[in-house]
């Protein structure tokens, strides 16, 4: 006979007992309640410039050279960009670059002045910089793992962001799709991941604030943007604000993201992978300051 | 070690593979529903379409493939147009099972521009919501005609892009019939009483949870047992009071293959739902079986009526609830006797 309280509904989001329902229905470990978190602040960055990409859509990778150098210098606190990048990486470690391959995929421009930055500023060799997007022989390989998606929202999970970029390291994706995408931080804990992720710092020169599931131009507008942080809930809480507040200014009305992303929350309240509270989080933002979207 | 005999005999079994494969590949590029041209402007595509259906959909665009598949999903014919210096235009043709089908992928959603395209008019359709048939907005084309959902996208948008693509979408309507909407559209009436309207712009029409998740979210899992052999419309009705601030309840009404997998499903989202609340009619209210039950976000009502099932959430009252969910199901019972004459 089926347990018909385990089911997740909207009433759960209205009520705040997601947690609970999916602690019995899917995740089969207790949900945190905020109160056990030790409270602690979240750094993320917000780094934009206007130039950064044109009417044409192309991107001005100086510019985009600029804005990632003041991001590593931000989210580590340090002076001087040889100093961030070593407290970020060491020269022996072998790199793997995580960027999202579908739907509004990362900007291979960001990818390269990443790598770039990787040889000249931290003195990694080229063959110790891995492209490490698919399945988990290739985290296996890394020491360290710069995850790098596109912000975008996603018709399946809600948002398609941060914790969703390591959904092929699963080797199942379409395990955590529905009800299972608060299942995907768990991906974050596998062996070949854990504890790798140095730095995440998301793609939103050119967002898509939709879901999709295909692209739709009237959706994507530049945004002209680096979100960064070494907390990827945090980044991810930051993206999912700025996804949201965009949908509302285009519609001028509430467009909630359906169905709702459970898989921020989960990520910081099962798999302690960082906070989502926004409350915990300090965004550092610079550069461009119009339609910010995280008033 | 492999002797030679046994690497002939896999020679052999992998040219008969080779050959079946490149068989199927011939017959799929062999098939096609639109005849577009070889050139459009600057641009110019490929000689065969790329053919994808079930089999192969989620290689094609991953998790995108299980909208299209939520639907009565036939096949997909992928053209891309080329030109030097030039941004490249996707055509994306779906063939759907029914032009219902094709009309609930373009219901998901109707921003952008109407655009007129010259379908061959069947008989006068009379939209309830449809704002045109094509929908135009900074480089993509969506078409709804008979069978055919279409995509056409410029990845830039220029001016000559738009003439091509709205070329190539005159191109894939033309000649096809001009169906009607959905019937179940007309349960929805323009406005209920005198306060509440129907936003036509938020129509959808699907047969998938998946689908409804996306348009207003109820559950991450079936609880109202949709599939393909269901039909559902939902939508929201909004009040605007005199001071200008507004009310929004949401209507969905489904309609099953049967009584009994109405019933049935009524039960599961009776169960997943409202389990604190108890199960049953008010046979007192109408004579239709009706029920409504106060949650968090309202008031929600709900009424059984042979296959159809009719369900508001976010009423600000219990007597909303009950003229709205009245209104329905007296509009779906006027409808069926119509039909039935």
């Amino acid at each position: 006979m089926e347990n018909n309280q385990k089911r997740l509904t909207r009433r759960d989001f209205i009520r705040g007992t997601v947690g609970a329902t999916l602690a019995v229905s899917v995740l089969g470990v207790p949900w945190a309640n905020g109160s056990e978190h030790a409270v602690q602040s979240s750094l993320v960055t917000v780094i934009r410039d206007k130039n950064v990409m044109d009417t044409t859509f192309k991107v001005d990778s100086k510019i985009l050279q600029t804005m990632l150098d003041q991001t590593v210098l931000q989210v580590t606190g340090k002076v001087m960009i040889q100093e961030a990048w070593a407290e970020l990486v060491k020269p022996d470690d072998i790199i793997g670059l995580v960027p999202t391959p579908h739907l509004n995929p990362t900007h291979p421009e960001l990818v390269e002045v990443v790598k770039t930055s990787l040889m000249k500023k931290v003195g990694i060799p080229e063959k110790n910089i891995i492209m490490a997007q698919g399945g988990k022989r290739r985290p296996k390989q890394c020491t360290a793992l710069i995850s790098m998606p596109a912000l975008k929202g996603h018709w399946l999970t809600g948002i398609g962001t941060v914790i969703k970029n390591y959904i092929m390291y699963s080797g199942r994706p379409s395990r955590y799709h529905e009800e299972k995408s608060a299942k995907l931080g768990e991906i974050w804990h596998i062996p070949e991941v854990k504890g790798k992720t140095r730095l995440v710092v998301v793609d939103a020169i050119h967002p898509l604030c939709d879901k999709g599931p295909q692209s739709d131009p009237r959706y994507k507008w530049a945004y002209n943007g680096l979100i960064a942080g070494t907390d990827p809930v945090a980044v991810e809480t930051v993206c999912l604000k700025i996804l949201t507040e965009k949908r509302r200014a285009l519609r001028g009305e509430s467009w909630p993201i359906s169905p709702p992303p459970i898989c921020v929350e989960a990520a910081d309240k099962v798999y302690g992978l960082g906070t989502s509270k926004m409350e915990e989080i300090k965004i550092a933002h610079f550069g461009w300051e119009e339609d910010l979207l995280l008033g | 070690m492999m002797g030679s005999s046994s690497k002939t005999v896999l020679s052999f079994l992998l040219i008969i593979i080779n050959v079946s494969f490149l068989e199927g590949i011939s017959a799929k590029m062999t098939e096609k529903t639109v005849n577009l041209p070889k050139t459009i402007g600057v641009w110019t595509r490929s000689d065969s379409a790329r053919i994808v259906d079930s089999s192969n959909i989620f290689h094609y665009m991953n998790g995108a493939g299980e909208l299209y598949l939520a639907y009565g999903f036939n096949h997909l014919e992928v053209y891309e147009y080329t030109a030097d210096q030039q941004d490249s235009i996707l055509v994306e043709v779906y063939v759907m099972n029914t032009s219902n089908d094709a009309f609930g992928l373009l219901s998901l959603d109707w921003g952008g521009e109407p655009v007129t395209i010259h379908s061959k008019p069947s008989y006068q359709a009379n939209p309830t919501v449809a704002p045109a048939r094509a929908l135009y907005g900074e480089g993509l084309l969506r078409i709804w005609a008979d069978t055919i959902y279409a995509r056409v996208m410029a990845y830039r948008e220029t001016a000559a892009s738009k003439e091509a693509v709205l070329s190539l979408g005159q191109t894939i309507a033309v000649n096809r019939k001009m169906s009607a909407e959905p019937e179940l559209l007309n349960i929805l009436p323009q406005a209920m009483g005198s306060d509440w309207k129907l936003r036509k712009d938020r129509v959808g029409y699907f047969r998938s949870h998946l689908v409804l998740n996306s348009l207003y979210y109820l559950s991450h899992q079936n609880i109202l047992n949709l599939d393909h052999s269901t039909e559902a419309v939902t939508a929201p009705y909004e009040n605007i009071s005199d001071a200008g601030t507004s009310k929004r309840v949401q209507v969905l009404f489904v309609k099953y293959a049967t009584p009994e997998r109405a019933q049935k499903a009524l039960d599961n989202f009776h169960n997943a739902y409202l389990h604190e609340h108890q199960k049953g009619f008010n046979p007192g209210v109408t004579k239709k079986h009706m029920n409504s039950f106060s949650v968090e976000d309202g008031w929600l009502g709900y009424a059984l009526n042979e296959t159809c099932l009719a369900v508001v959430f976010e009423c600000p009252n219990r007597e909303s609830a009950h003229m709205i969910i009245k209104h329905i199901s007296c509009n779906a019972t006027n409808k069926e006797n119509d039909h039935g004459k």
